[in-house]
């Protein structure tokens, strides 16, 4: 059987607990407990997402979220917010830098944490469009959307680090 | 009530608050015996949540529970899990009727909340409680094996913590590279100053030319002169001569004792370190690195003393020809030590960046050049020379942008300086018009070259926080290797003559990186002669399961044990040189053929080679090379059919005589005749020795007694082949699957 890709108004996505979700495709197959994960958490958002069942096998894979109807959009979108943890950091406050071990505090949407780093060559990331792709010693990821729209105090002390 | 609160386990301090609102469900008769501090709330928000957990109860404070706390008992609970999200964990308390996410938590966490949800599990279904609260403590105990200062996990408990160690550990490391050559360079400083005694000469018999010689016309006095000139620039010149040579051969002693550390750092660095680094950046900071930290030590202990007492000197003689143009001369000095700060902050992250950039491209050069192959049959030399040259002109780009910096600063001091040098001729040209009987125009030829002189020292000191600031990269990069924590190697223990090769999985958990367990609850006796295929799709857990048993990765919970000792216990070296391990991919070093078969004992006797070389059905091949053992091979081996190297690296196990073989895949990647050399070599390895196989090929395995099914981290299956047959499950589907093919060449993925 080849891969079932799901567009548009091909779906209906009902919510079921824990981040789960029912499929009902247009066929009338109904697709029951699927996890929704994202095969690309840091390029695409929104695009190629992965509906696995219970046993972790992949039983479609939406195309593009935004293109889905309004409710079950919202739904997937719950589901994978529910899931994916990438605190959005929004300012930094702090930098402390001990021979090579950082310690940062940041301002993030989740609020103000504070992380060491353990190798600014591997755990700090920039990307073409702006964004910074941080990992912190226990491995929890931060995301610095684009470092360009920081404010001043951040870009400074940011920019010793990249 | 007197609180207990305060000495219960638990991983770090609770808020006042939290402790206030837990103390309300405080019971005399049931105290909390531990307590895991959360970082987040329910609502994925920074907060600090808790849970607290008694022989009966549990205790969530969450200020999205209903009046911010959730209480249950744990006879009710059939199962606690964590479920690892991205970023975020949780956990899951499941009843008879209902199942809840009570308590979610960064990774910081998840191991702590994982042995809480064993804890609730055990003893909500009658495990014993003392004994799931010896795992607890345990568990906290392993925790607590932190550096008191900075939180870092120690290599074992009390150890040195890394990143602790005072700067002046550094300094003093850092200084044993250069102290077997401090006669030497004791001597170069002196050399050194005996040169710039010499170079001071000049200025003064100028002066004493202008002033004496051509007035009075004194022609003995004028050789007598520019014979103490002639000798000063011979002994000026003979002394740099030599001091360059002997400088130069202490940096390169200091450069090679610095660059064979790191390498041999390199070498004893966890598998982890490389899953994290790549090699383009390790080789950058072994080949240029050093070269930078040697310059500037040497800079640092020869430059920085000579350059302080020639400025001293020549501040002397200055104020000994005339105080108060000496004070004029000093005007700049301000502008150019200030410049020098401020330039020096500038430039610091450019030297990360340039060398970040760098360091991208050696890893590029790493990456390409050894799969030029793969580049050639896929025609993407365009694309591969597209992304070289955007990492290059990435470096350009930056290098550019530093260039700005660092190339006007020493202009703009060098503009000052001169600046000095106008005001000294305009004031003192003024006082030689007015008043030659005073100050004479010698003295102030004398006075213009010792002002030339003396801002040579302060360009130096002025500029020397820029190779400081680039030294202090280089540093930093170094020591990343240097102070790595190494492999754990604290084992004593040696296996000394025969090693029976009972192997035992006791409770084994494993995550790379705590995102996934990729391997969880392993659970396994291989008796000693066993033959085990290991078979599972591909990323189920199958090689972690032998890296773990190489010792690879040691971070890993529960134990591995070797004869009835963990395998921890060993020490490193011992441990490995019993063990023989075969790869998928088998790796060659560019050396004899001789040299790779007898590479894991350098001491084998030729015949002890040509011997392994036959059990591994290698000679045959070797004996038609035209140069036989001596062929010399390539790169990576280059020469030779994926087959023969494979028996090669077959050669290579035989040689080491070891106890516990190890295949991983070993005919994966041939055809079946040569599959058949290789399995015959194989079966005639193995007899006695306990032997671990992953396969895809069922063929592979049929001398096989014991199976090992593994699936998504977990043995599912484990019994001899008769036994999982009998079981009809994922083994027994996989035969089927096999023999309806024919040929058993159906690879474990095509099933199901």
């Amino acid at each position: 059987m080849g891969r079932r890709y799901l567009d548009g108004d091909s779906v209906i996505f009902t919510k079921k607990d824990f981040c789960l979700v029912d499929a009902k495709l247009y066929d009338g197959t109904v697709l029951e407990n699927l996890e929704p994960r994202r095969l690309f958490p840091v390029s695409g958002r929104t695009k190629y997402i992965t509906l696995l069942d219970q046993q972790g096998k992949e039983q479609a894979i939406i195309r593009d979220v935004d293109n889905l109807m309004k409710e079950s959009r919202k739904i997937i979108t719950e589901c994978l917010e529910e899931y994916y943890m990438i605190p959005k950091i929004t300012a930094l406050l702090d930098v402390y830098d001990k021979r090579g071990t950082l310690k940062w505090t940041v301002e993030t949407d989740c609020g103000i944490i504070e992380f060491q780093i353990r190798n600014r060559h591997t755990d700090i990331k920039v990307l073409y469009d702006g964004r910074v792709l941080v990992r912190d010693s226990n491995d929890n990821r931060y995301e610095i959307v684009n470092h360009n729209d920081l404010d001043k105090h951040s870009k400074t002390l940011l920019n010793n680090e990249l | 009530m007197d609180s207990k609160l305060h000495n219960i386990l638990v991983n770090k301090p609770a808020s006042d608050d939290n402790i206030l609102k837990l103390k309300q469900y405080e019971l005399d008769d049931d105290p909390f015996l531990f307590m895991v501090v959360s970082d987040l709330s329910l609502e994925r928000k920074y907060a600090q949540t808790l849970i607290a957990v008694s022989a009966k109860r549990y205790v969530v404070i969450d200020p999205m529970h209903p009046d911010g706390a959730l209480t249950g008992n744990i006879s009710e609970i059939k199962a606690s899990y964590v479920k690892r999200m991205y970023g975020n964990a949780q956990l899951y308390v499941e009843t008879e009727d209902s199942k809840k996410a009570v308590l979610r938590f960064t990774y910081s966490i998840a191991s702590l909340c994982e042995m809480a949800a064993l804890f609730l599990t055990h003893v909500g279904n009658g495990g014993g409680l003392e004994e799931e609260f010896e795992v607890v403590k345990a568990t906290y105990e392993k925790l607590m094996n932190v550096c008191p200062k900075c939180g870092r996990t120690l290599v074992r408990p009390g150890a040195e913590c890394m990143s602790c160690r005072s700067k002046t550990k550094i300094i003093k490391k850092l200084a044993e590279y250069i102290m077997p050559y401090k006669g030497t360079l004791i001597f170069c400083m002196f050399l050194s100053l005996a040169g710039t005694a010499f170079h001071l000469v000049s200025p003064y018999a100028t002066g004493l030319l202008v002033d004496k010689v051509f007035p009075n016309k004194d022609v003995k006095m004028l050789v007598i002169l520019v014979l103490v000139l002639l000798i000063s620039y011979l002994a000026s010149c003979g002394i740099g001569a030599l001091r360059g040579h002997l400088l130069r051969v202490c940096g390169d002693k200091t450069v090679q004792a610095l660059r064979n550390d790191v390498y041999t750092k390199a070498q004893h660095l966890p598998m982890k370190f490389y899953d994290k680094t790549s090699t383009g950046s390790v080789i950058n900071r072994i080949s240029s690195d050093t070269t930078v930290i040697q310059a500037f030590m040497l800079r640092v202990t020869q430059e920085v003393v000579v350059q302080f007492f020639i400025l001293i000197g020549i501040i002397i003689i200055m104020l000994v020809l005339d105080w108060k143009l000496t004070l004029l001369s000093l005007i700049p000095v301000p502008v150019v030590v200030l410049g020098s700060r401020i330039f020096s902050k500038k430039i610091a992250p450019f030297y990360r960046k340039i060398w970040k950039r760098s360091s991208r491209i050696t890893s590029v050069l790493t990456d390409t050049l050894p799969n030029v192959r793969v580049i050639k049959s896929f025609a993407g030399e365009k694309r591969a020379v597209s992304r070289f040259e955007s990492h290059n002109a990435d470096w350009v780009e930056m290098d550019k942008q530093a260039s700005r910096i660092a190339s006007v600063f020493p202009w703009i001091v060098s503009f000052f300086i001169q600046c000095g040098s106008l005001l000294i001729w305009a004031i003192g040209g003024l006082w030689v018009i007015d008043s030659p009987e005073t100050f004479s125009a010698g003295l102030l030829v004398s006075f213009i070259s010792y002002v030339a002189m003396f801002y040579g020292p302060v360009n130096f000191f002025a500029n020397l926080s820029d190779s400081y600031q680039n030294a202090l990269a280089s540093v930093e990069r170094i020591f990343d290797i240097i102070e790595a924590e190494p492999e754990q190697d604290f084992g004593e223990n040696t296996m000394e003559g025969k090693v029976e090769g009972k192997i035992e999985f006791k409770n084994v958990n494993f995550s790379f990186d705590r995102t996934k367990k990729v391997l969880s609850d392993i659970n396994v006796v291989i008796e000693p002669g066993d033959i085990v295929g290991i078979v599972g799709t591909t990323g189920s857990g199958k090689s972690t399961l032998i890296n773990l048993l190489l010792r690879y990765y040691d971070n890993y919970e529960g134990e591995i044990l070797l004869d009835g000792v963990d395998i921890r216990q060993y020490k490193l070296e011992n441990y490995r040189s019993h063990i023989g391990y075969v790869q998928q991919e088998p790796m060659m070093f560019s050396d004899t053929i001789f040299n790779n078969i007898a590479y894991g004992k350098p001491n084998a006797h030729v015949e002890e080679v040509i011997h392994a070389a036959e059990v591994a059905n290698a000679h045959e091949f070797i004996a038609r090379q035209p140069d036989g053992y001596d062929s010399v091979l390539g790169e990576r081996g280059v020469g030779l059919s994926g087959g023969e190297k494979q028996r090669v690296s077959i050669a290579r196990a035989v040689l080491t005589n070891p106890s516990i073989l190890v295949f991983d895949e070993a005919t994966a990647a041939v055809d079946s005749e040569t599959e058949h050399l290789i399995q015959d070599a194989i079966e005639k390895l193995i007899s006695g020795r306990t032997t671990l196989m992953i396969a895809h090929r069922l063929s592979t395995l049929r001398k096989a007694n014991k199976i090992i099914v593994v699936d998504q981290g977990k043995i599912i299956e484990f019994g001899s082949p008769e036994e999982l047959m009998a079981l009809k499950g994922k083994y027994y589907k996989l035969i089927e699957i096999q023999s309806m093919s024919g040929k058993g060449l159906v690879s474990w993925e095509e099933d199901i």
